[in-house]
């Protein structure tokens, strides 16, 4: 994925892999078909562990708020973590290969995320919104302070560190703001 | 892949979509090639066999007698 990020899907070749891994070409090629093969293989098992991290320990019939602190720390902890997935995201959903890897995994996350969404708003804890409306309030800014954190700067280049006090302050408006008036 | 089967590596000459498709007609009806896959994007065009028995040497044989360059990619 290092390499992927650092080269882009472009430049990537399974020859470059092979040097950059000290391992004999014929060696990927027992594992992978071509090019593609291995980048949709990485995406996969990228999306696959992403996923896996985000939905740690969520429940959709929990409350809202509960549900969503739950969303923020598990993104906030991986995203930290791993800094190059991120940027591999971007890249994975501006190329030609987001449809083939995304397949099941949207659909099991998208349905437990709409239950949850749903459950919130039939008690009353959350504005019935469109769901792009939503996810910008929702997640957008989360998002925004990680771009920050891994520029190390903020839009106006004043230095930049996400420490939890900023993180939970951000939280604590986001969901204000998704509060039905 | 079945445990009886082999994976074999060869860096060919075979760049054309041209040349993939008069390779196809010798491999698709072969009946020692169970899988086959060529990357033409690769600077080797890497051609990657499952086989069950077919040997490299009889691979490599195939190919040159098409007309292709062929050895074993270690």
């Amino acid at each position: 994925m290092e390499l992927l990020v650092h080269e882009g899907f472009e430049g990537f070749s399974v020859n470059r892999l092979a040097k950059v891994c000290q391992v004999s070409v014929a060696t990927l090629y027992i594992y992978y078909q071509d090019k593609n093969d291995l980048i949709i293989k990485i995406a996969r098992e990228q999306i696959t562990t992403m996923g896996q991290a985000m939905m740690k320990g969520f429940d959709p019939e929990s409350s809202f708020e509960e549900g969503m602190r739950r969303q923020w720390a598990n993104r906030y902890q991986y995203l930290v973590k791993n800094p190059l997935v991120g940027p591999f995201m971007e890249q994975l959903r501006s190329s030609t290969y987001m449809e083939e890897v995304i397949g099941s995994f949207i659909n099991d996350f998208k349905g437990s995320m709409e239950r949850f969404y749903k459950n919130a708003v039939a008690r009353g804890e959350v504005a019935p919104l469109p769901f792009a409306v939503f996810w910008s309030i929702a997640f957008a800014p989360l998002y925004s302070l990680l771009r920050f954190h891994k520029e190390k700067k903020t839009v106006d280049g004043s230095a930049f560190k996400l420490t939890e006090k900023v993180l939970w302050q951000t939280f604590d408006l986001a969901m204000k703001a998704l509060k039905p008036s | 892949m079945n445990p009886s089967q082999t994976i074999h590596i060869f860096k060919t000459d075979i760049k054309t979509p041209e040349d993939k498709g008069r390779l196809q007609a010798v491999l698709d009806r072969h009946e020692d090639v169970e899988t086959w896959h060529i990357d033409q994007e690769d600077i080797d065009c890497v051609l990657r066999i499952v086989s069950r028995s077919a040997s490299p040497t009889q691979i490599i044989d195939l190919l040159h007698t098409q007309g292709y360059r062929c050895s074993e990619l270690a």
